[in-house]
């Protein structure tokens, strides 16, 4: 596949990943407005659409830092679509049932669609990593933070008072354990299609 | 997957196999797809561990700062959008609504004058959860249902937040709280108690709730006490000043 070139306004990608209020700002003046619009419009009110745009905009800056995400489309049409994904996904699990939902307010782009579908699996099996880490027994959240926070695996092995062989080996056995718990979860194999 | 598949993927990742057992490995992940399948996720599954743990600063700080201009961004738009909109007739309307309310309301509060009711006072501030790590969907859960007065729902998550974190004060606190407004004080008040004698950052709240929560079952003396014991400069001081003047 060709190189598909970075849009201007990864710009915003960047911001979000600084922690820049002015852009941060900027996101909410020009492009917010036009979701709590749609999301009135679709059974939801205000308060329901501030959500949905902070948990969008987490997911983004969670993806930027992690993935290194790169704009091929306008921030617009991509910021919109995940949203409405969002938005969806919340009404589906309210209701139950068929929603009815006003058409596209924006023409099809197949980059922008491409990406916002990319980001919003990204963030499902981040929440879904989250949830399953809970579920570890203490000792292991206690390993892993520790490994991963302090990096060398031999001061890990000693704060914990344990040797590095058994660190070590824990810290894959926690990591194989958290894997497992992904892999039966019902939602993973919903993710992995 | 077995031990041992896992203390490979392990050591593959860390690049401390010897090349035939690099090849060896490499190829099983050609032939054996649940082998590969597995690692994929293994691998997915550290880069997000190591991620997460090692940028949880500077997550919250960004989820923070998000929280404030959003907050900022919905109260503006909220108070500029009542402003205009709404035609004369239906203003009217209000103003005439509002008046009777408040004829009513100060009839109300006339008779009641200097008798303090607990929902005077059982303004909790808002919760925000969110911008602690974790379980970020139970988390806003929580703080949703809290923020709505769902005490009862609140309370059930507050529940499992608690299981995986037992020693966590701010989920105890609020935990405390949504007992309160359950009148299940047999719950609420020996977390406060704990609390009020501890260091922890919600001690002076926990003094306050105790006055509170003595005052909703009606035992003036105690709630007298604990509210006397909440310090200048505390949050709720003014509240627990009110309370106390009108109780005295």
């Amino acid at each position: 596949m060709s190189e598909k070139k970075i849009h201007e306004d990864q710009k915003y990608i960047e911001g979000l990943l600084q922690n820049n209020s002015f852009i941060i700002q900027a996101i909410y003046d020009t492009f917010v407005p036009k979701v709590i619009n749609y999301i009135k419009q679709n059974s939801g009110d205000a308060d329901q659409a501030q959500d949905v745009i902070q948990e969008t905009l987490i997911t983004i800056y969670n993806q930027a830092s992690q993935k290194k995400l790169q704009l091929t489309c306008p921030f617009d049409a991509y910021f919109f679509l995940l949203c409405k994904r969002k938005w969806l996904n919340e009404l589906k699990k309210k209701t139950n049932k068929e929603v009815t939902i006003n058409e596209e307010v924006l023409s099809k782009d197949d980059d922008s669609q491409e990406l916002a579908f990319e980001t919003s699996l990204f963030g499902e099996k981040q929440e879904l990593f989250n949830t399953m880490f809970q579920k570890l027994g203490n000792a292991c959240k206690d390993l892993l933070k520790a490994t991963f926070k302090i990096k060398s695996m031999e001061e890990v092995a000693k704060s914990l008072g344990v040797t590095y062989a058994y660190a070590r080996k824990k810290k894959s056995l926690c990591i194989g354990k958290l894997t497992k718990m992904v892999q039966e979860s019902p939602q993973f194999n919903q993710l992995n299609y | 997957m077995k031990e041992e598949d896992y203390i490979l993927f392990e050591a593959y990742l860390a690049e401390e196999l010897t090349v035939d057992e690099k090849t060896a490995f490499e190829n099983r992940l050609k032939t054996d797809a649940a082998f590969k399948e597995s690692f994929n996720t293994y691998k997915e599954l550290s880069g997000f561990l190591e991620h997460t743990i090692k940028n949880e600063a500077e997550t919250n700080a960004f989820k923070s700062n998000l929280k404030s201009i959003s907050n900022q961004h919905f109260n503006e738009t909220q108070s500029t959008s009542e402003g205009n909109k709404k035609s004369t007739t239906f203003s009217l309307l209000k103003y005439a609504v509002a008046a009777c309310v408040v004829l009513l309301f100060g009839i109300v509060t006339f008779n009641k004058m200097n008798q303090p009711a607990y929902s005077d006072y059982n303004e909790h501030g808002i919760m925000d959860l969110t911008v602690r790590g974790g379980n970020i969907g139970l988390l806003i859960k929580t703080t949703k249902a809290f923020n709505n007065k769902e005490y009862e729902k609140a309370s059930g998550y507050l529940e499992t937040l608690l299981e995986e974190d037992p020693e966590n004060k701010e989920y105890q606190l609020y935990y405390a709280v949504t007992n309160i407004e359950l009148d299940k004080f047999e719950i609420s008040e020996p977390i406060l108690q704990d609390m009020a004698i501890g260091d922890s950052a919600y001690k002076n709240r926990a003094i306050w709730y105790l006055g509170l929560s003595n005052f909703k079952q009606d035992k003036e003396e105690e709630a007298i006490k604990w509210l006397q014991q909440v310090p200048e400069g505390a949050d709720y001081y003014r509240q627990a000043q009110e309370l106390l003047n009108k109780l005295e």
